[in-house]
This record gives structure tokens, sequence and C-alpha cells, in this order.
């Protein structure tokens, strides 16, 4: 039980940190910007 | 329009990635390193996929941008499970393989949620901002599970060089990938000025995969535990 209460906490605490990394990234913008992740072309946004 | 420069990346990015996949079977580490290679050959399929809507309808039509985010996040959710599958990897001696799982999908199931409620207003298009919200969010979720997997082979001195060569190429690759999406958030005019990098970075990822499975045996042992040794 308290196995899989650590995991559960693990997984709050990588989603607050990814969320919060992501919150200090887009502080300046308006976090709309897409990113080619393979060498895509990038479509014109909606 | 695309000029020579962004199709031969794309077009080395696609090689690359069916490399990975050829070097696998070759080397026998396809069942091994599955869900990577599962990753690639989405990858190779999205590619092409895209290549066809592209030519047939155009940059700017609609039918390649539903395409684009819709495919994009099928992407970064084969790539997440390729993360967790190094996960289960490095603990695979502690017997963790369940709770690893567990963790996994209720960490994408957050994930998922959180893209939900920041789309939710949304009205037109919910889906379709949702696929995008969602693919971002998993990359900084990726960011976030590769640092502490660095962490945990520090820690457990893990000594396989070839998990180690694929984990550090992944956490340039997520670091390269949050790094540019702070810069065109503050800085997009500086961002368009440096508009190949990441497609570049793209492409080195397979590639930096590719080398490690072909050259470096699975018996390989390396001791990265001593990178992180403070000399004094």
């Amino acid at each position: 039980m308290s196995r899989k209460l650590t995991v559960v906490l693990f997984a709050m605490l990588v989603l607050t940190g990814a969320m919060g990394l992501k919150a200090v990234v887009t502080a300046h913008g308006n976090g709309s910007a897409a990113l080619s992740a393979n060498g895509v072309p990038i479509p014109t946004p909606f | 329009m695309l000029g020579p420069a962004d199709w031969v990346i794309w077009f080395l990015a696609t090689l690359f990635e069916a490399l990975v996949v050829v070097c696998s079977l070759h080397r026998n580490a396809f069942r091994r390193y599955f869900f990577l290679n599962l990753y690639m050959l989405f990858s190779v399929l999205v590619s092409v996929g895209q290549f066809r809507v592209l030519i047939h309808y155009g940059r700017s039509s609609l039918e390649y941008r539903y395409f684009y985010f819709y495919s994009q996040a099928l992407l970064v959710i084969s790539l997440y499970f390729a993360l967790i599958s190094l996960y289960s990897l490095v603990f695979r001696e502690l017997k963790v393989e369940q709770y690893v799982r567990f963790g996994a999908v209720l960490l994408l199931a957050g994930t998922a949620w959180f893209s939900y409620a920041a789309v939710n207003q949304s009205s037109s298009r919910m889906v379709t901002h949702f696929a995008f919200e969602l693919s971002q969010n998993l990359y900084f979720v990726g960011l976030v599970l590769t640092y502490v997997l660095w962490g945990a082979i520090l820690k457990l001195r893990e000594t396989r060089a070839l998990l180690v060569q694929v984990v550090l190429s992944l956490g340039v690759y997520f670091s390269a990938h949050a790094a540019s999406y702070a810069i065109s958030n503050l800085r997009p005019d500086l961002f368009f000025r440096m508009g190949y990098l990441l497609p570049v970075i793209g492409c080195l990822l397979p590639l930096a995969w590719a080398y490690a499975i072909w050259r470096v045996p699975e018996e390989a042992r390396i001791e990265p535990a001593r990178l992180a040794v403070a000399h004094r």
C-alpha cells in the first residue's frame, strides 16, 4: 500500500514539476508555439 | 514553401529513424528495446503520411494541420512509453515493474486531465487543441522523467553503456526541445533565426540511438556514477 502511495506521490510531483516548468517557460508568451519534433514542417496555426 | 534544407533535414530524420529499427533488427535488440523501436516505426510512418498529405493538400490546408497535430500527439505518447520502458529496464532488478506501469498510467492520465482542463474553455476545435496541449505537456513531463531517470542511474550505479547512452541522448533531446520552446515564447524573433536547430536535434536523437545500438555491445559497461563525483 505504501509503495502505491509513493508512486502516486511521485507521479504528482513529476506532473507538478513539469507543469511548473512549462508555466515558467511560457510566462512571457501565450504558449501557443508549435514545435516540430522530427523535422516535419510546422503547419500554419489555426 | 519548404526550402531544400527543410527537405534534406526531413529526409535525414526519417532515414535515421528507419536506421534505428534496422540496427535493432540486425543486433537482435528489437524486442529488448521494443517501445523505442515502436516510436521510431511510428515516426517513419507519420513522416511518410505527412509527406503525402503535404504534397496533396499543401502546408496551409486544414487536412495537413489536423494530420500534423494528431500525429504529433500520437508520436509523443509513444515516446512517453519508450521512456517508461527505459524505467522498466533500469528498475528491472528491483522487481517493481507493476509500480512503474501503475505510475506511468497515472501520470499519463494526470497529464491528459491537466491538458483537458487547460483547453476546456475553448469551444471550437477543442479536440485538436487538446491534442496539441497534451503533446506539449508530455514533452515537459518527459523532460522531468528523463532527469529523474538519470538521477536513478547515478544512484543505482547502473553500468549498462547502451542504456546510459540512450537515456543521455533522450535527455539532450528533451532539454533542447524545452529550450526551443522557451526561446519561441520569450524571444520569437531569435527563434525564427535559429529555425533549423530543433529539426537538426530531432535528427540527432535517432542517429544517437542507431549509433548506440549498432556500435555499443549489450555487455559493454560504463561507470556514470563517476561523472557525479566532485573532486576536491
